[in-house]
């Protein structure tokens, strides 16, 4: 059965090859935007480039995650979730490590690349890329985790990043602070270790907090 | 096989504040159908879904075999299997792959079955076409023929007639018959009475003027 899962799932993301392109082009687009609008200042971005990466990998995750659930919805396959007399944790749990590895994963390749363009020093670059590593799976859960609170209410773009960003800012706060410490030679261990339990906490219990709230908001 | 019995006991639920519907009893036992008709808003998808246990009712409640479904445990679906009005087909599957998507969601269906069920509904000329290359009716057809593949003894179809066509509605009816024969129990809502010469048929009127 698992194998068969895993299959479907993804055919669903190369038959819409757009679903992985896209959100990398997105990113480059956002992360290219910033040295036009802030001018080429080589001082100013070897301070702000960490942060920028993080906002974009922000901004990339809920714009992935916001309407994950719109087409089951709309086709009725969440009542199928939901009537299911199998294991239907294991089909979200797939869904979501298919929806980051899709989507983010992509883009933690391209960090070297972006890390080269900005002369982002490489230690700093790798602890870039392990935060990322470790924090956005934690990102796209709690985004699809807000697609599915919302679900059956109409007009919800807005709504759910709104609902959603405060629960990021844990790792936001760990991921700047790890890369702080690494630039001003610091170690940085124990901040990864924070992000790492994050993850161990969050993605375990996900798939379990999304049955019941497709449940919920299968009715609104 | 052991016997079932579903029943709705004194059922009322309410949707933004406006009675759908109140004290609807009903039971249904091995060999019956359920044909739960009425109009327009009548509140006949909700109960269906509220004897799936998607929609919780707000007084009364849903027995199977004499125990109330939220004090089962999870396999209260081991029995049922629903089939909603939505067709549940998603669009980037062909046919063959979205029946077999959907038994994976049914631990009783048979995989080995899917090719005889495409058959027995004249969808097998399609199924490696898109679900969004055919048409309403097709999609309907498809979507029951999770029917021939599943091994569950409940059905509960919301609307199983939609978009059929005469051939299509006397395939469907036929296959109740031989789901009643072998003792299941199916519960349908529909507009269109399929079930004229077919005994043991219980209906629930739904109008709320009655």
């Amino acid at each position: 059965m698992i194998n068969m899962l895993v299959k479907k799932e993804l055919a669903l993301y190369f038959r819409n090859l757009n679903n992985i392109f896209l959100p990398l082009v997105f990113f480059f687009l956002i992360i290219s935007i910033f040295p036009l609008v802030l001018g080429p200042e080589k001082n100013l971005f070897d301070k702000i480039i960490p942060g920028i990466i993080w906002i974009t990998a922000i901004l990339t995750t809920i714009l992935t995650s916001n309407n994950f659930f719109k087409d089951d919805f709309n086709n009725g396959i969440i009542e199928i979730y939901l009537t299911s007399d199998m294991s239907v944790e294991l089909v979200l749990f797939l869904k979501i490590i298919s929806c980051w590895f899709f989507t983010c994963f992509p883009i933690l390749i391209f960090i070297p690349l972006v890390s080269l363009l900005f002369s982002i020093p490489f230690q700093n670059s790798m602890v870039i890329l392990l935060t990322l590593f470790i924090g956005t799976p934690v990102l796209i859960s709690i985004g699809i985790f807000g697609s599915a609170l919302t679900l059956g209410l109409a007009k919800n773009n807005i709504l759910t990043p709104v609902i959603i960003i405060p629960f990021y800012i844990p790792v936001l706060i760990f991921s700047a602070s790890a890369i702080e410490a690494v630039s001003t030679g610091l170690p940085f261990e124990m901040q990864i270790y924070i992000l790492a339990a994050l993850l161990i906490l969050v993605l375990p219990i996900m798939p379990y907090l999304l049955k019941y709230t497709l449940g919920l908001s299968i009715n609104n | 096989m052991k016997s079932t019995e579903i029943s709705v006991n004194s059922a009322t639920c309410y949707k933004n504040n406006n009675l759908i519907f109140s004290d609807v009893s009903i039971s249904y036992n091995d060999g019956d159908i359920g044909i739960i008709m009425g109009p327009n808003g009548c509140g006949k998808t909700t109960l269906i879904r509220s004897i799936c246990g998607i929609q919780a009712l707000d007084e009364g409640q849903i027995l199977l075999d004499k125990i109330d479904i939220k004090n089962h445990n999870n396999n209260y679906m081991d029995k049922i299997i629903y089939i909603g009005h939505k067709n549940s087909l998603n669009n980037d599957f062909s046919v063959y792959e979205n029946l077999e998507y959907l038994s994976a969601f049914d631990s009783s269906s048979k995989i080995n079955k899917i090719n005889e069920a495409m058959k027995y509904f004249d969808i097998y000329k399609y199924r490696n076409y898109m679900v969004s290359e055919i048409s309403e009716g097709n999609k309907k057809k498809v979507s029951l023929a999770r029917l021939l593949i599943s091994q569950k003894k409940v059905w509960i179809l919301d609307e199983p007639l939609s978009y059929l066509d005469d051939t299509a509605v006397n395939i469907f009816t036929n296959l109740v018959l031989n789901h009643q024969k072998k003792g299941g129990i199916t519960i349908a809502s529909t507009h269109y009475d399929f079930s004229k010469n077919i005994n043991n048929v219980k209906y629930l009127n739904m109008d709320p003027g009655r």
